[in-house]
């Protein structure tokens, strides 16, 4: 990672700026959300993997700026959300795509299917991933 | 596959509160199928999209508007395929 913000840093123009856009780990909430309320169901569970991944960018970029390739301008942390048309579609994308850095276990899947049963008829699932943006200028 | 993501359009808001992409010269690092170029690519000079997936790098291709000056190449960010000072604004998307 740092030999990638070397690079950028190279490619950037003087007064260049770097935008920073990452999920962050952090026990997603899971939401079943229609027109008329938004419940939380529970939350991911972190694994191994993804925090480091978040440890590795962290320090990475904090080499950058104590190299002076970089200086940090400003950031914010904001909502992403993914909708699914059921529990299922968003367990098949889990399963499927997220593994290797998150998880639901059993108690929070008994709790996500029994708000679903009783769910307004509009109702769907979604899980509100914690977005850091960055924005740091070439030094 | 999710049904939707971000339908709030929160990443797009967030991006433009955060630069001005107004003939400015982008590279976006990570750039999958698009997703996020098509987000500011109207208002750029021009973007250079790179990333390591070949089947989004394809799909990106596929959907880019004639009239974007956008183009994507399957790369690393270790090795940066440009010249020095070449960009005003560089995004590392979903990709530190």
């Amino acid at each position: 990672m740092v030999h990638a913000l070397s690079e950028i840093h190279r490619a950037l123009a003087p007064n260049g700026i770097l935008i920073d856009l990452r999920p962050l780990t952090g026990g997603w909430p899971i939401e079943v959300a229609s027109s008329r309320e938004v419940i939380e169901a529970g939350r991911v569970s972190d694994l191994p993997v993804g925090l480091e991944d978040d440890k590795a960018a962290n320090e990475s970029m904090a080499r950058a700026e104590s190299q002076k390739w970089f200086t940090r301008e400003r950031e914010e942390y904001f909502p992403f959300f993914y909708y699914w048309d059921s529990p299922n579609e968003m367990k098949k994308y889990i399963d499927e795509d997220w593994a290797d850095f998150v998880t639901i276990d059993e108690e929070t899947w008994k709790s996500i299917r029994s708000l679903w049963a009783v769910a307004d008829a509009d109702a769907r699932m979604r899980v509100r991933v914690k977005m850091l943006i960055s924005r740091w200028k070439k030094s | 596959m999710p049904l939707l993501k971000d339908p709030e359009r929160t990443e797009t808001k967030a991006l433009h509160r955060f630069a001005d992409f107004d003939g400015k010269r982008m590279l976006e690092i990570g750039c999958g199928d698009g997703r996020l170029t098509w987000q500011y690519a109207k208002s750029a000079k021009f973007v250079s999209g790179i990333d390591l997936e070949a089947d989004d790098l394809r799909l990106a291709t596929i959907d880019r508007p004639s009239d974007l000056p956008v183009s994507f190449a399957r790369a690393d960010s270790i090795h940066l395929p440009f010249g020095k000072e070449k960009f005003d604004i560089a995004i590392l998307a979903w990709s530190l």
